[in-house]
């Protein structure tokens, strides 16, 4: 029995976790982690809604 | 936005959306085949044992791509070499290079790297086409709302003109052409070897797509190219009609405060976006999983753990009786002599976004002479300025824009009050597939994907790789950065 945490995933966009626990060779239960804050939706609140897509489109 | 103040778009500008998409499907699909998931299935350094002569034999028996001499897969073969012996494997550094699950003979190994790199050059020519009509890739740079801001005019060197429709032909047959004799051979074969993913990485059998490539000038998600819906439990028989307000956030596994108790999941227009880590002081071991521990919110449909992407969009297709998905589909099946619940797989997932990239890049003609057409009956609108002016919207509106993006669903909720934005939320195709679970302990596809993966190595865990990147991932697509002070990125513990 073993608890596995892969941290960085690479070959990926953006910051992956992943947790597991391996049992008898099979992965038993897993976990997903977004280790980044995203902070998009509280930058366009109060501004002008014609001009959101310019900001969001960057995620 | 439109969707909020019930702007209507012209023709034109809904084509070149349709194109900006298009192209990104193609170039973004091969991009994630090759450079993000290939290496998964292909052993870079077993590449250096295969025999050029039989490696050149190889791919003339399934393709007539025309770099397949015994000349150049040599060359092919002297450049990892020199790599390899140089100690320092830049771009396939970091690789499971030897481990046991690697099926592929050295010969399609080698194949598959030369493809590899030809993929490098091929992605920068086609994604032209996006430069073209957005200004610039990625981010293009030419939405407007009531349209787009890119003139088309016959008459002008700096507009859509005969010579902008002319490159585009060109970029467009590039593509199929790429698609149909390099990556879905290459699929095919590769997939061959590893059928048994085809019962690997089904995950929580829902799916959902919002419907990509409008037919209207007021986007819906009833009369789109690939059709929107929702399939409950794998069950093929009947395909859902999307409802947005199923959709939902919930926080009680994320990093996230809701002001009336996170217990309760909210819409997006009632949305929240306060963060609040409660997680460990890094570095640490292992997260508390009881708790709170992503900064992604567990996203629902109709309280449902459900994946996007390419599947769900294929799956939706085939299962509405979209012709063209359907024969293809069917091809793949049947040389891969899998019946379709194979599709509800790790393997299925790769296999459903070959399939798009070739549908989509079959219609990138298409949409271009609808575009030369227009031009060439006189019709140049590109903009509709009757909703620019904010006199003209209401005092309250809400809006919901969708788009099915390369890797899946993608909502953006905005609630508008006196003209300025009072709640904004962002739900991506990343975050529905790496959903932590709920409330009510649901997994997340991720999560669900990868119980009963079978794992030889917990110092090298391939098969977690292979079932994660066949989401690809994208982690609110961000730069990602491996620390070079702290290379350990696998913890094993023991318990």
């Amino acid at each position: 029995m073993a608890k596995i945490a892969i941290d960085p995933i690479t070959r990926i966009e953006g910051h992956l976790r992943i947790e597991a626990q391996v049992d008898g060779g099979k992965v038993t239960e897993a976990w997903s982690s977004g280790t980044m804050w995203r902070g998009i939706e509280n930058i366009v609140v109060g501004r002008d809604p014609r001009e959101c897509w310019a900001f969001v489109s960057r995620i | 936005m439109e969707n909020a103040v019930g702007a209507v778009i012209p023709d034109n500008a809904r084509i070149i959306r349709n194109l900006i998409n298009g192209i990104q499907y193609v170039q973004d699909h091969v991009i994630h085949f090759y450079h993000l998931h290939a290496l998964d299935w292909v052993d870079v350094v077993s590449a250096l044992k295969a025999d050029p002569m039989k490696t050149a034999g190889l791919a003339q028996s399934i393709s007539d791509w025309p770099n397949s001499s015994p000349t150049y897969f040599k060359a092919v073969q002297g450049k990892v070499k020199a790599l390899v012996e140089s100690g320092q494997l830049g771009i396939f550094a970091s690789g499971y290079w030897g481990h046991p699950e690697y099926k592929l003979p050295p010969e399609a190994n080698l194949m598959a790297v030369a493809h590899y790199l030809e993929a490098l050059d091929w992605q920068r020519d086609v994604i032209r086409m996006q430069a073209l009509l957005g200004a610039k890739n990625p981010h293009p740079q030419t939405w407007l709302v009531g349209g787009m801001a890119i003139p088309v005019d016959p008459n002008s060197q700096n507009a859509i003109n005969a010579g902008s429709i002319a490159f585009m032909n060109e970029v467009a047959k590039k593509s199929l052409d790429f698609v149909e004799k390099v990556y879905i051979p290459d699929l095919l074969a590769v997939a061959s070897f590893y059928k048994e993913w085809a019962g690997i990485g089904a995950g929580v059998g829902n799916y959902l797509s919002y419907g990509e490539f409008q037919n209207d000038n007021v986007s819906n998600t009833t009369n789109t190219w690939l059709p929107a819906g929702f399939i409950r439990a794998k069950n093929l028989a009947k395909v859902e009609p999307v409802e947005h307000k199923k959709v939902t956030e919930d926080v009680a596994h994320a990093w996230y405060k809701y002001s009336d108790g996170d217990e309760k999941a909210k819409h997006p227009w009632d949305g929240e976006t306060n963060p609040n880590y409660t997680g460990p002081k890094p570095p640490y071991e292992f997260l508390d999983t009881n708790k709170k521990y992503s900064w992604v919110k567990g996203i629902r449909y109709d309280g449902l753990s459900t994946e996007v992407g390419p599947l769900s969009r294929m799956l939706i297709a085939y299962a509405s009786g979209h012709k063209r998905i359907k024969e293809v589909v069917t091809m793949v099946l049947q040389k891969l002599g899998v019946g379709p619940e194979a599709l509800f797989s790790t393997l299925g997932r790769t296999a459903a976004r070959g399939i798009e990239t070739l549908v989509t890049a079959e219609m990138l003609p298409v949409w271009i002479g609808d575009l030369a057409a227009k031009i060439k009956a006189g019709d140049f609108r590109i903009h509709n300025p009757e909703k620019w002016e904010p006199s003209s919207w209401p005092k309250e509106a809400k809006g919901f824009g969708f788009h099915e993006a390369p890797r899946g669903a993608l909502g953006h909720w905005v609630v508008i009050k006196d003209g300025k934005v009072a709640n904004y939320q962002c739900v991506v195709p990343g975050g529905w597939n790496s959903s932590p679970k709920d409330a009510k302990g649901q997994r997340g596809p991720y999560e669900a994907a990868l119980v009963g993966t079978p794992l030889k190595d917990p110092n090298k865990p391939l098969e977690i790789l292979r079932t994660i990147h066949s989401f690809d991932p994208c982690m609110a697509c961000a730069i990602h950065v491996v620390d070079a002070e702290r290379d350990e990125i696998i913890k094993v513990r023991v318990t």
